[in-house]
């Protein structure tokens, strides 16, 4: 499958849910599938964080659905959020891993899925996450997303796609300040909450 | 009530009145009595975590829903977090309240130990991370509060270490020696 093809499907069913998404080759891609998304949608750079930062929303925000766009190299470089999530059980995370087979942004080394030996699916049901596929076709992929999205429980989805970009994308400029902030407001707007509020004095 | 006991409650105290809703926590010995308190609290959710790194990660996701986090953790996590520590607060300024044990302070009986005193106040520094160290029970809670009005101002994490009668402080060492 092709990563820009499955966004185009999944950002066809998001409208009120907030998105928490890694960096690299996903991020201009994102921003082009997703533009009615983002104001929702969060790009976080460090590996290994982005399920749990959507988790933390989820938690923070249990009546609405968080969507976490993970990477397979970023969840390798945190498994252990997969044993919480299991422990935890979340009812409104929905969880899409863009398994790519490399470290794409660098050049595409292989990560640790490229052997075809370890399957981060069956490690998330191993974890105990019940609902945890792998999906290699865009007709399972877009049911999938429809289940995931519905579910009252964390639901995994491993979604394998080439190892390519889309081209001739519009880039996306801004940096990781102004993206919090764009959030925050977002979140605060469409929540009535306060978040960064005024100082004691202005 | 012991030393120990009076501090897990001040704690608590101050977590609440900071507003304090889900509590990410990996358990360590010297803050060993919060931990328990928290999978038990009723208004603050208690979340085991399996990384400090990971817990965080979970606490900075709950801020930007416009709930207030604490990660609760041996000061040795300040090392396992730099890597997303760094990149929350220095990247996006997203700011992570901590509350952590001292180990490795003065009497620090545990050989293991040792690298948490050395390396502590060091990574703090490198981070960029403000920190208080706390080793009176009375000034628990009032400091916790302050902590995050720091935090949510400056847009940077807080980190408050406990030492002294805050913790299950240090038997002596001979008390601890083998054989």
């Amino acid at each position: 499958m092709e990563r820009y093809e499955c966004m185009k499907i999944l950002a066809s069913k998001l409208k009120d849910e907030l998105v928490i998404l890694s960096l690299g080759g996903s991020v201009d891609e994102w921003y082009n599938a997703a533009p009615h998304m983002r104001e929702a949608s969060l790009f976080q750079q460090q590996l290994g964080c982005v399920t749990p930062e959507a988790f933390g929303l989820a938690l923070g925000l249990p009546h609405r659905k968080i969507v976490a766009l993970d990477t397979d190299g970023g969840l390798f470089f945190n498994l252990g959020i997969l044993a919480t999530l299991a422990n935890e059980r979340p009812k409104n995370l929905f969880v899409v891993v863009w398994d790519n087979e490399c470290y794409q942004s660098i050049g595409c080394p292989p990560t640790h899925s490229a052997k075809g030996i370890v399957d981060l699916s069956a490690i998330a049901r191993g974890a105990g996450i019940e609902k945890a596929y792998t999906i290699r076709d865009l007709e399972t992929f877009e049911q999938m997303c429809v289940e995931g999205l519905g579910a009252n429980e964390v639901y995994v989805i491993v979604a394998k796609v080439s190892q390519s970009t889309a081209p001739n994308l519009k880039r996306k400029h801004s940096d990781g300040v102004e993206d919090k902030v764009s959030f925050v407001r977002y979140v605060e707007k469409t929540e009535g909450v306060t978040i960064m509020g005024p100082s004691e004095h202005n | 009530m012991s030393m120990n006991e009076r501090a897990r409650e001040e704690t608590m105290a101050g977590l609440r009145e900071a507003g304090v809703s889900i509590a990410c926590f990996l358990p360590e010995s010297l803050l060993k009595e919060i931990y328990p308190a928290l999978v038990a609290s009723k208004d603050i959710r208690g979340v085991p975590v399996t990384h400090e790194g990971e817990g965080v990660a979970i606490c900075a996701g709950v801020y930007l829903s416009g709930k207030r986090a604490v990660m609760v953790m041996e000061n040795s996590g300040i090392r396992s977090a730099a890597e997303p520590l760094a990149r929350l607060s220095l990247g996006a300024r997203i700011p992570v309240v901590m509350i952590m044990s001292f180990r490795g302070d003065l009497g620090e009986p545990n050989w293991w130990a040792v690298p948490h005193g050395i390396t502590m106040e060091p990574m703090l520094n490198a981070l960029r991370i403000p920190y208080i160290i706390v080793r009176q029970v009375k000034d628990i809670r009032p400091t916790i509060v302050k902590a995050y009005t720091s935090a949510y101002t400056a847009m940077n994490h807080y980190a408050v270490v406990l030492s002294g009668e805050c913790t299950d402080y240090f038997p002596t060492a001979t008390s601890q020696s083998i054989g």
